[in-house]
């Protein structure tokens, strides 16, 4: 019996197979969304500092730009120690970069959610409000 | 100078464009935590939601300087459904 496949493995919300290896590319990707953020929050604060004249004002940027800069520190060493992020190997980020894009296009591909997610009329009043309040 | 305590203009629109920054920054390390696997990743995540809360707080009081300051309804002012 030939039991090959004859193509690549379509993907499929439920196919069982795409939970192998799934926590650690998911966290490589919320750990990379997480790092970005705190680069920008960097680089915001920065600029808002350099158009700030209220010392108030001032000293709060300040304070938090260092913040931000230890916590950029932190989630880089932390992703560095998870072999998320290859800052010197630069071939292995590469290979990194591209399977999480072409898993992330794959995802992107299919169908996740009901066609109508207006979700009307669930949201507009609580159940009792025909009632009083004492009611209720 | 009537309002010597007050922001300039350039300093407050700073201000909304770091807080609306760092609001959504708090929205994303909470709700990440429930999908997260990573126990170390969680605690990092956890550790900006507290400092951003404060962040938040100490942005807000200065924001109340804002020139284009308002009082503040308890809901949104128009409902979004019908």
């Amino acid at each position: 019996m030939n039991v090959q496949q004859d193509g690549p493995i379509k993907m499929d919300a439920l196919d069982p197979a795409n939970a192998l290896n799934m926590p650690e590319m998911a966290d490589m990707t919320f750990a990379m969304d997480f790092l970005m953020r705190a680069k920008e929050g960097v680089r915001n604060i920065a600029v808002a500092l350099t158009e700030t004249v209220s010392p108030q004002a001032r000293a709060l940027l300040r304070e938090q730009l260092r913040q931000g800069i230890a916590l950029h520190q932190e989630i880089t060493e932390l992703m560095v120690r998870k072999k998320w992020f290859h800052p010197y190997e630069l071939q292995e980020q590469f290979k990194l970069d591209v399977l999480s894009l072409t898993n992330t296009l794959e995802i992107s591909k299919q169908k996740l959610f009901a066609d109508d997610t207006s979700r009307k009329g669930m949201f507009d009043r609580t159940p009792d409000e025909h009632m009083g309040g004492s009611e209720a | 100078m009537i309002n010597e305590k007050r922001l300039a203009a350039h300093e407050a629109l700073d201000l909304h464009e770091i807080i609306n920054f760092k609001t959504l920054g708090l929205a994303k390390s909470k709700l990440m935590q429930g999908l997260v696997f990573d126990q170390e990743l969680r605690q990092l995540m956890e550790k900006d939601v507290q400092q951003t809360q404060q962040a938040i707080a100490q942005l807000q009081a200065v924001y109340a300087e804002s020139p284009f300051e308002a009082p503040v309804p308890e809901f949104r002012p128009t409902p979004i459904l019908n």
